[in-house]
């Protein structure tokens, strides 16, 4: 098991009071995996579960994307900057 | 402040007021026969709720990323001469630009879909959030309506 860190901005931040959050998860979990066991894990995630993306590396991974111990991993709400 | 300038292009996020007259600056050259600038602001009422200032965060290094790619899509899709994307971070009050989206082309019709197309686009993709405060005190996130789209990695 390897403990992911995920960073947390906006409404998600206010929810938790937590700038990030950490995980266990295996090496090699999907971003999917990784969303349904965050949203598991911390409830008040659960409503965003079909609206968030999980960002690795800054990119916006698809659901089927591996995660690897040491990526970057940040949840993005709908954003709302402009 | 994280700011990108090369002479086709300027990207910046920074918690300074936005300069008008330097992207104005920025986007003359000779080949261009138009320019289309956007410029967002803060609105003071909203469904009869006033608004005293937003503040925006962004997860930064990504937001930058996302605006480039933005501009990547933009320049293989318009003939554009120069483009930029500017966005303040932190507190912004009623009136002040929290945005700017600016683009330079030989010919109008595409000064304005690019100008459009990015800004657009920017709402959606770029990873930036504002709070509203309102009179009395009230803070609120701004929930966006569409998740990002996902790039294929």
């Amino acid at each position: 098991m390897v403990s992911f860190q995920v960073q947390l901005y906006s409404v998600l931040r206010s929810k938790l009071a937590e700038a990030s959050v950490n995980l266990e998860a295996l090496d090699g979990v999907t971003t999917g995996e990784l969303l349904d066991a965050l949203c598991d894990h911390y409830p008040v995630m659960a409503p965003y579960r079909n609206i968030m993306r999980l960002a690795v590396n800054q990119e916006y991974a698809l659901e089927s994307r591996i995660i690897r111990a040491g990526d970057e991993l940040a949840l993005i709400t709908p954003v709302s900057g402009g | 402040m994280v700011a990108e300038k090369s002479n086709k292009r300027w990207v910046s996020l920074s918690k300074a007021r936005l300069d008008v007259t330097a992207a104005y600056q920025f986007l003359q050259t000779p080949a261009a026969g138009g320019i289309a600038l956007f410029i967002g602001t803060t609105r003071q009422w909203t469904d009869g709720h006033e608004t005293t200032l937003l503040m925006y965060e962004g997860y930064e290094p990504m937001a930058q990323k996302e605006m480039h790619r933005l501009l990547d899509v933009a320049m293989t899709r318009w003939p554009i001469h120069r483009a930029c994307i500017l966005h303040r971070l932190g507190e912004v009050p009623v009136t002040e630009a929290s945005v700017l989206v600016g683009v330079a082309t030989a010919h109008r019709p595409e000064a304005f879909e690019a100008c459009r197309f990015l800004i657009d686009r920017l709402k959606v993709q770029v990873p930036i959030w504002k709070q509203e405060h309102l009179t009395h005190g009230q803070v609120n996130w701004i929930e966006g309506n569409e998740p990002p789209e996902t790039t294929v990695t």
